[in-house]
């Protein structure tokens, strides 16, 4: 029936048009498009004469019900914009009120630098090694090539328990932990805490963190070492950033290398960071030394590997602009909170 | 060490700026901090490496700038001018009773002397390099030192008591003035220079104040010698006296130079002071090690990942003072200087070769990825997903030391069980490896409430260490300290943190790794309120929660109420699953109903809630706990709980009757078990 799929029409157009509503105006000119006197509803109500009475009862009852819902949809709208208008008036919602804000805890900067070292050597096929910071001479110095009683012990002054255990003063003794417990290839890197007998200043403290790698392979070069090195320095600091190795010393790895990057504060034109020379020692680096291999029982005609490491601090330091080394380990929640 | 451009120039033929030499060197190993500008030479403060002490004088550094700039090297005359050599001096003897702690000891007599101020050539040297000059004779042997790297001492020979020289290990008691003014006590084993009456030198390390030369000196015994670095390394650490001398002797003289040095410094005293040079004394026998190595230039290109002529190789080879022979193509056997003891393996000339070849000249490849496949470990899983969660919490992290004081240990010495403690600490406040992470929280409260820092939420992820029938143990645990406000707003003001805040937290990230927990009163000494931490069917606890004590908070400074927890991770590292695995959510829908009961205060909140789960079983999806009451509108002594239960199941909708039942049933068995009624 065509008059029934009319009033349906009626009712969608209806609908539609009382959601455009913005103001009692409009409601009104609503109200008298659809139900007023010469409106659309009224205008079916009296066109119903062509029809047979069964369906003249039928739309008209219809019409009515449409008419009576139309009414109290204009009355709830009229009323739901009245009070919208009087809250707006009073003032009731002031949108300069701060929100209900919820605390968001942060994760300690050390934390999160270390976990970005991480996070790039792991990209680069490395594993996570840890291993336990109480250590016997062994592992954090013989078999590391640092005899007894030589100078070269001087870098690493170290805390004691007994005659033979010590807090390790580098994560170095996780390499011959993990030399010993598995062949080549190796691919890892060990974060970790140490301790070093320094009286504690603004650049030095007893205890601090290091993240050293290690990768034993065949045929391993030092031009891989460079390679591995600057890829970690450009996602470290930053893609313009120079690196450059200068020769140095260490027991376990010959040749040595002390890694500098070019100063990310002056971007190598020389400040006070830097000293006025433009670069920043950041890692320390080398070929691990055949002795090292004879150590942990790897063949050094076969296997050559590098090794590498870096302190946390100092790096936490450089990348976020921190000059105190103390501010880690004092928990000021001021200084704990900026690291969100 | 020092180093003065000028000098440096006497031995080899450079001529680039001061800038350019400090650039070379650095590039080449041997450190160049900063320079100073003395009197129109350029004075370079350099980092010489503990395995180099051959670059500890100008001699030796000539010879790396030599090396680094391709450049000639022209050593000075060591040899002593016939017309100074004098007829016999006074008779001395020399004894050296301990030959491993001195294997060749040599002692010039030079008569007649004539003590003065030095010349201007030597004492411009010296002065650049930041000794004191102090009259001819001792700047002589200064200056020896800081050009060949060996140490010399000179002696006033008249007086040497009983006419001998003994290099021997000090005897118990003995007691020395050396040159500095200071008497220091000698411990038996170190080395000393005796006369007949007594010690007149610590060997290697300084001289002493009795025999040192002076205006008056006529006739002096120069000596040079070659000590055992480790004895003297020793000595000069039980004394705290580091000397030009010993700083070298510990790293190893050149025993090449003992006889040429006191040639040289013979020489100069010669040209300097007059006298004539008179018997040489020449204990014991130090041939140097004649050492050759086989060096491959193929295998140097193999570990550096480059290509290298082997002229080059030779050319470096022989600019740093080495031999070159037996050449065939890329092979050849290189000899090695007495001056360079680091050198015995193959590796070490591949990295001479590298150094001044250039580590820039190096490419830096790419070429080696292992893809690791190999997942993390569990425990740092677990280490990394609590701090995910605990932030996320609202909490800071924060790393404390794990170093603490003995004080700090009694405070906790209930919980407390063999601490590892420093034979060598630092400080008293750094003594003890912590064995709990309390003190580190309550300290870093402590810190924050004093800066007006007051409402805090922190954790920490860190290790406790004990020692446990002689093994070294390291427990990784976890910490969380709230205190003031848990949240501040113009909505609900201010909300104290409490109890069940920390409670809800340890809860929360428990669930976090699939776990539950079971909370039973225990206590804790310096812990109010406190309650064990146990895993289901865990006999013991893993850690524990409650308020810290007021006794507790006043050794803190702390005036405002605290609460904290410790839990151990190692038995959570084990259990947590840390798979994720769906479990299919019902598409039928639950039915929530409230009860309200009313109990006595005694009867604990966990018995309640027992009680419905049993009685509930499988249909029970979940109780929450809306509402607990104390007051005025129940009877004195009683409590009111309300909870909300929800009842639902997997394989259909449950009807009406059937909710109404089993809620009558939970009732029912709450009234039977516990002898409540409801409100």
């Amino acid at each position: 029936m065509d008059v029934l799929k009319r009033l349906d029409e009626i009712k969608s157009d209806f609908e539609e048009e009382l959601t455009h509503c913005r103001d009692a105006g409009d409601l009104e000119a609503v109200r008298v498009k659809y139900v007023g006197r010469k409106g659309e509803l009224t205008g079916i109500l009296r066109s119903l004469s062509g029809l047979s009475p069964e369906e003249k009862r039928e739309a008209g009852k219809r019409a009515n019900v449409l008419k009576n819902e139309f009414a109290g949809s204009l009355a709830e709208i009229k009323e739901r914009l009245k009070s919208e208008r009087a809250r707006e008036k009073e003032g009731g919602l002031d949108v300069t009120l701060p929100g209900i804000r919820h605390r968001m805890g942060t994760v300690h900067p050390l934390t999160r630098t270390m976990a970005r070292i991480n996070e790039i050597f792991v990209s680069l096929g490395f594993r996570i090694a840890e291993g336990p910071e109480i250590e016997s001479e062994f592992y954090n110095f013989e078999a590391l090539n640092i005899p007894l009683d030589h100078p070269s012990r001087d870098a690493f002054d170290t805390f004691y328990i007994d005659r033979e255990y010590l807090l390790r003063s580098h994560t170095s003794n996780v390499q011959v932990h993990v030399m010993q417990r598995q062949s080549p290839p190796v691919q890892v890197i060990m974060p970790g805490r140490v301790y070093r007998p320094d009286a504690v200043d603004a650049t030095h403290s007893f205890m601090f963190h290091q993240v050293e790698g290690l990768l034993v392979d065949e045929d391993v070069k030092f031009s891989d070492l460079k390679g591995v090195l600057s890829v970690f320095c450009k996602s470290m600091f930053g893609e313009d950033i120079k690196m450059r190795l200068r020769p140095h010393f260490f027991p376990f790895t010959e040749p040595s290398a002390e890694v500098d990057i070019s100063c990310i504060i002056c971007k190598g034109e020389g400040c006070r960071v830097c000293s006025g020379n433009g670069w920043l020692e950041i890692l320390g680096a080398g070929m691990v030394n055949p002795k090292v291999f004879e150590a942990v029982g790897y063949d050094p005609e076969k296997y050559t590997g590098f090794a590498f490491g870096m302190g946390v601090e100092r790096i936490a330091m450089l990348l976020y602009g921190i000059d105190d080394i103390r501010l880690f380990y004092e928990n000021d929640v001021r200084f704990l909170e900026q690291f969100i | 060490m020092k180093l003065s451009y000028e000098w440096l120039k006497e031995y080899v033929d450079i001529d680039v700026s001061g800038e350019e030499l400090a650039h070379g060197l650095t590039m080449a190993g041997t450190e160049v901090g900063a320079i100073e500008d003395v009197d129109g030479d350029r004075v370079m403060d350099l980092e010489i490496t503990s395995n180099r002490p051959d670059c500890l004088n100008i001699i030796g550094l000539a010879r790396e700038a030599s090396a680094v700039f391709d450049k000639d090297l022209r050593l000075p005359e060591m040899k002593i001018p016939e017309r100074a050599l004098g007829e016999k001096g006074p008779p001395i003897k020399c004894l050296v009773q301990n030959r491993k702690l001195c294997p060749r000891y040599t002692a010039r007599v030079i008569t007649d002397v004539h003590i003065k101020e030095a010349s201007e050539r030597i004492e411009r040297r010296i002065l650049a390099l930041g000794l004191r000059a102090v009259n001819n004779v001792v700047d002589v042997t200064n200056f020896c030192l800081m050009e060949t790297g060996q140490p010399l001492h000179a002696f006033d020979l008249d007086r040497i008591r009983g006419g001998k020289v003994i290099v021997r290990e000090a005897a118990r008691g003995e007691k020395l003035v050396t040159i500095d003014g200071v008497e220091r006590e000698l411990e038996p084993g170190m080395p000393v220079i005796a006369d007949a009456a007594g010690p007149i030198a610590i060997a290697g390390v300084m001289g002493g104040k009795t025999t040192e030369v002076t205006g008056s000196t006529k006739n002096i015994l120069l000596e040079s010698a070659y000590f055992d670095p480790i004895s003297i390394r020793r000595a000069a650490r039980a004394l705290g006296l580091s000397s030009d001398s010993s700083y070298r002797f510990e790293r190893g003289a050149d025993k090449g130079m003992t006889l040429a040095a006191s040639d040289r410094a013979a020489r100069l005293i010669y040209e300097e002071a007059g006298g004539k040079i008179c018997e040489l004394y020449d204990v014991g026998v130090l041939a140097p090690e004649e050492v050759s190595i086989e060096f491959d230039t193929g295998k140097a290109e193999n570990l550096l990942g480059i290509s290298l002529e082997p002229e080059k190789v030779k050319r470096i080879f022989r600019r740093l003072g080495m031999t070159v022979s037996g050449e065939k193509g890329a092979k050849m056997v290189v000899g090695v200087p007495s001056f360079r003891e680091d050198i015995r393996k193959e590796v070490d000339l591949i990295e001479e070769v590298a150094r001044i070849h250039g580590y820039d000249n190096i490419p830096a490849t790419i070429t080696r990825f292992v893809p690791q496949v190999k997942r993390k470990e569990r425990s740092r899983r677990v280490e990394e997903k609590l701090r995910e969660m605990l932030p996320a919490l609202g909490l800071n992290e924060i790393m404390a030391y794990s170093l603490i004081s003995e004080a700090a240990v009694k405070r906790f010495a209930a919980i407390t069980a063999y601490p590892v403690a420093l034979r060598n600490p630092l400080s008293e406040d750094q003594k003890i490896l912590t064995p709990q992470l309390l003190d580190g929280m309550l300290r870093a409260v402590s810190w924050n409430i004093n800066r007006k820092n007051t409402d805090l939420g922190l954790f920490e992820v860190g290790k406790i260490y004990s020692r446990v029938r002689g093994a070294f143990l390291e427990v990784p645990a976890v910490c969380v300290g709230l205190t003031g406000d848990l949240r501040k707003n113009w909505q609900e003001g201010r909300r104290p943190a409490n109890l069940y805040d920390l409670k809800g937290i340890v809860e929360t990230v428990l669930r976090g790794l699939k776990l539950s927990a079971v909370f039973r009163e225990a206590p804790v000494e310096g812990l109010a309120n406190c309650a064990g931490i146990f895993l289901p069917g865990g006999k013991e606890s893993i850690g524990f929660l409650g308020e810290a004590s007021s006794r507790l908070l006043s050794e803190y400074g702390i005036s405002q109420p605290v609460y904290i927890c410790q839990v151990k991770l190692d038995a959570i590292m084990e259990n947590a699953v840390l798979e994720n695995r769906y479990l299919s959510v019902s598409r039928f829908p639950t039915s929530v109903r409230d009860v309200s009961i009313l109990c006595d205060r005694s009867l604990s909140a966990g018995e309640i809630r027992a009680v419905i789960e049993e009685t509930g079983e499988e249909i029970i999806r979940g109780i929450d706990l809306l509402d607990v009451y104390e007051g005025e509108r129940i009877p004195g002594g009683k409590k009111s709980l309300t909870y909300s239960i929800e009842y639902g199941l997997e394989s259909r909708t449950l009807t009406d009757e059937e909710i109404e039942a089993i809620h009558s049933r939970v009732k029912d068995g709450l009234v039977k078990e516990l002898k409540v009624s409801f409100r």
